[in-house]
């Protein structure tokens, strides 16, 4: 099958999951969650009012045009205003993407080479002394609550030593690159415990197939044969496994954004879900899943770039 | 070699990319603890919100920046107002010759003189059905024909602002007039919060659904565009009036005098940090980032001594302390639809069986005012003295009283949920309440719930009892007392449901009753049927521990402090000089 045809089939499947996922939200938001019209005004909420705000916000409608205004919405992107703040949710999300993705971008990319580098040391100094140490200084970073980390890094390396800027965020470049720096490093530490565990099974599940053994038997170096055949072989987890994450970098990183004062949409989204501020719930929702299906989309064609074997069906 | 080097360069490099500090102007750096959502008065009701928008906007009156009581003058109104014999209307005359901020909005860019005519159309923009102002309740019921225009346009596409509204008119162009429906003497305090702040109609106009992102008003500072982020930068305002430092105070305040006679305001800029954690709040103040800060409760051992004072390494920086009882209750309330809690017996008992002054060292670091009833000090009604019979652990009282009650040793009593918000602190506050009341015999179970939920579970009326807290919203006792009075049940302020004919009958009275002796002697006794009747199981009056940096001049703590920041001042040489210490 033509590539171009398969990308195409996929996208139309997003018109079935973003109707499932429109009434997901839906069913979650009449069913579930409370009066938003009570949060919204707050302690001094009379009924009349309430009824009031219900009628604005268009709450008093038939169900299914409200349905029919999620739909609307998710398919024109045009999430209309916040309930919370009255700020347009797709200025909302444009504001807040930028300084997200000034943290998580850099520090996904520099995570995921240092752990893939790690990954094909470990690898290559397997069963050793190294391996071992690396396996279990993963291990014990992975044991540490992120929390911790960030206390700490912001109390001896931004506080005491002066080296980064304890919290904070200036628009534009360069202006951003200290305020990211110490967040960034964070992130990494986070990330490398796992990340280097998780690729160094995948090396490890590769060094011990048949044509490894074929490759030594010839005569080819150890590193040959890790950078030239295993880490070729080992790209499509590898593949999987990173691209996927890329729609949830722009959705931010909660903790390491509220402590360091970046306003990404880690912050924004909390607060949605806070406040019950339905229509930025529900954009962030929707845009989610469209980020989701379309970089799974990106990893098939990928798979094809890197092993001629794989067809597109 | 070369590798590390050049990764040193690179770090050094993007490191220093910094922007420069400024010291030789005065600014003011603070920070706030939750995020702005916009700078239209008419949505102003976090406190976050008020204290950014009063920065650009102005009201008709506010609060005497250094006396105690709290004391209304005006702002933009020209004197106070001219009040009707029967209570009814109220003429205030508007200040002349203040301008707007300038901009595009107006003719040529320059901001134009302020008219009677923009309080009423500020007004009817809180009261626009189409707009649901959050600040509604400030003015709903009280002014002739505003609620009528308001159910007029309810279902209509737009609303028609040229419409004349009986009790709220600009008699000419610097004469305002109000009528009320009936006397309602807290009216004023409703003309000096941030929902009732000035606007121009043209800027609304302009600006439309942005007009959120486009503050333009009378105030002292200027904020040419909004952006919901993590820093709001103010400069001041070239073309403000002649609003000069007061020359006169109250006796404890007298000593922030120095300034009296300067025009305001004091700064250049203001910088707003939006900090929503407690560390780098923490940090930033101790690195001198932050002009001043509300103590964080985790840091407050490291700040303050066992006598509530300042340490001495703190002092020799040259932070100071400022300490300040807030206008606030935090109590537990029984939801009074149960016909469990109309036996007062059992409530007078499990209010004797918990221990607010422990609740004070666990939770409020024994700063807070252990509350004896429901008006709290610093406004008429708060009885100074009184001693609640049924306030303070005794448990030997408690067990007698819970058997007097008709539940001996908690025997026949369902098990109670104690709903609270589902933050830590809360969920402490819940199990501490839990184990005291299993002192007597009594269990309960703690419910947490996001804050909607919580906030629904009470509406509905779907809690048995549940911890939480009131601020007051103007300095007066019936802004407390409205919590007990029957019609004012949920979703009104009054959740627990509490309805005592007595009490609603002194409240009914004493909410048309001007201030005076009369009056007080109404909320006292309405204070002490409080205190006897246990509708509630009263907390803390809290107690707000404020440091601010050396160079910080003027600071006064406040519970009303919309507009304050035009008193701050800052003096450079000692900010200069007590950087080199931290």
């Amino acid at each position: 099958m033509n590539i171009y045809v398969y990308i195409v089939r996929r996208m139309l499947y997003v018109i079935p999951i973003l109707l499932g996922v429109c009434a997901i939200i839906f069913l979650l938001f009449n069913v579930v969650s409370p009066d938003p019209t009570l949060i919204m005004l707050g302690k001094h909420a009379t009924v009349e009012q309430m009824e009031s705000l219900r009628r604005e916000l268009g709450l008093d409608r038939p169900y299914f045009i409200q349905y029919l205004d999620i739909v609307k919405s998710a398919f024109t992107f045009d999430f209309g205003r916040s309930w919370a703040t009255k700020q347009e949710i797709n200025t909302m999300i444009a504001n807040g993407a930028i300084p997200s993705l000034t943290l998580t971008l850099p520090a996904f990319v520099l995570a995921t080479l240092v752990s893939i580098s790690i990954s094909l040391l470990v690898a290559f100094f397997r069963g050793k002394f190294i391996d071992k140490f690396v396996v279990f200084i993963c291990v014990a970073f992975m044991s540490i609550s992120s929390l911790a980390y960030i206390i700490f890094g912001q109390w001896f390396f931004a506080y005491k030593l002066g080296w980064f800027e304890i919290s904070g965020y200036e628009h534009g470049f360069p202006y951003f690159i200290p305020y990211v720096i110490l967040p960034i490093i964070i992130w990494m530490i986070l990330s490398v415990g796992p990340d280097v565990r998780f690729y160094r099974t995948i090396m490890l599940d590769e060094i011990y197939q048949d044509y490894v053994r074929t490759a030594k038997s010839k005569g080819l170096t150890e590193k040959v044969i890790l950078f030239k055949h295993v880490l070729k072989n080992a790209m499509i987890p590898i593949i999987t496994y990173v691209v996927i994450q890329i729609p949830f970098l722009i959705l931010g990183t909660l903790l390491l954004e509220s402590f360091f004062s970046i306003p990404g949409l880690g912050s924004m989204t909390l607060n949605a879900v806070n406040s019950l501020d339905f229509p930025v719930i529900k954009a962030v929702t929707v845009l989610s899943a469209v980020a989701y299906i379309v970089f799974s989309v990106i990893t098939d064609v990928l798979y094809t770039l890197v092993d001629p074997r794989v067809r597109l069906n | 070699m070369k590798i590390l080097s050049l990764v040193l360069v690179s770090f050094l490099i993007l490191t220093s990319c910094t922007k420069n500090r400024d010291l030789d102007t005065k600014v003011l750096n603070i920070a706030v603890t939750a995020e702005i959502k916009g700078m239209d008065p008419i949505y102003a009701d976090d406190t976050y919100s008020g204290g950014e928008i009063a920065r650009v906007y102005e009201g008709l009156f506010e609060y005497h920046y250094l006396k105690r009581p709290y004391t209304l003058i005006p702002n933009l109104a020209d004197g106070m107002p001219e009040v009707s014999e029967d209570g009814l209307t109220y003429k205030i005359k508007v200040k002349k010759g203040v301008l707007f901020h300038d901009d595009a909005a107006f003719p040529g860019g320059k901001g134009r003189e302020l008219e009677a005519k923009d309080f009423v159309y500020s007004i009817m923009r809180l009261a626009d059905p189409k707009l649901q102002g959050l600040g509604w309740w400030v003015i709903s019921g009280k002014l002739q024909g505003l609620d009528e225009w308001r159910e007029k346009y309810a279902s209509a596409e737009s609303v028609d602002y040229n419409e004349t509204i009986e009790g709220l008119q600009a008699i000419d162009k610097y004469t305002l007039q109000f009528k009320l429906k009936k006397p309602f003497p807290q009216f004023l305090y409703s003309l000096a919060m941030p929902f009732t702040y000035v606007v121009a109609k043209e800027v609304v106009e302009k600006y439309g659904k942005e007009f959120l992102n486009h503050p333009v008003g009378t105030g002292p500072f200027i904020l040419p565009e909004f952006k919901q982020s993590n820093k709001i930068v103010y400069t001041k305002n070239p073309k403000y009036r002649e609003v000069l430092y007061p020359a006169e105070a109250s006796e404890e305040y007298e000593k922030f005098l120095v300034d009296a006679g300067k025009k305001l305001p004091l700064v250049e800029k203001i910088v707003v940090n939006i900090m929503k954690e407690e560390q780098p709040r923490w940090l930033s103040f101790s690195k001198g980032k932050l002009d001043y800060i509300g103590i964080p409760k985790d840091n407050f051992q490291s700040a303050i001594t066992p006598n509530n004072d300042l340490v001495e390494d703190f002092a020799k920086r040259g932070v100071s302390l400022v300490k300040s009882t807030g206008l606030d209750l935090s109590y537990i309330a029984f939801n009074h639809d149960l016909d469990l809690f109309q036996n007062v017996k059992l409530r007078r008992a499990m209010s004797l069986a918990y221990n607010p002054k422990e609740s004070n060292r666990l939770f409020y670091n024994n700063t807070s005012t252990v509350a004896q009833s429901i008006v709290p000090p610093g406004i008429a009604g708060h009885i100074p003295g009184l001693n609640n019979p049924y306030q303070g652990q005794d448990l030997e009282k408690a067990k007698k009283m819970l058997a007097d009650a008709g539940y001996p040793n908690g025997q026949g009593l369902p098990e109670m949920t104690y709903d609270c918000p589902s933050n830590t602190t809360s969920r402490q506050m819940g199990e501490f309440f839990k184990n005291q009341m299993a002192l007597i015999g009594i269990k309960v179970k703690v419910v947490t719930n996001p804050w909607p939920q919580l906030q629904a579970k009470i509406n509905n009326r779907q809690v048995m009892v549940f911890g939480i807290g009131w601020g007051a919203d103007y300095p007066d006792a019936e802004n407390f007392l409205q919590l007990l009075y029957g019609p004012n049940k949920s979703p009104g302020a009054n959740g627990s449901g509490y309805d005592n004919a007595e009490f609603n009958q002194l409240y009914k009275s004493a909410s048309v009753m001007q201030d005076s002796p009369e009056r007080t002697a109404l909320y006292e006794k309405m204070n002490r049927i409080a205190m006897e009747q246990v509708p509630l199981i009263y907390g803390m009056h809290r107690q707000n521990f404020i440091l601010f940096n050396g160079w910080v001049k003027n600071y006064v703590a406040a519970d009303f402090d919309w507009g304050h920041s035009k008193y701050l001042n800052i003096d450079i040489a000692e900010k200069k000089e007590l950087l080199k210490k931290l």
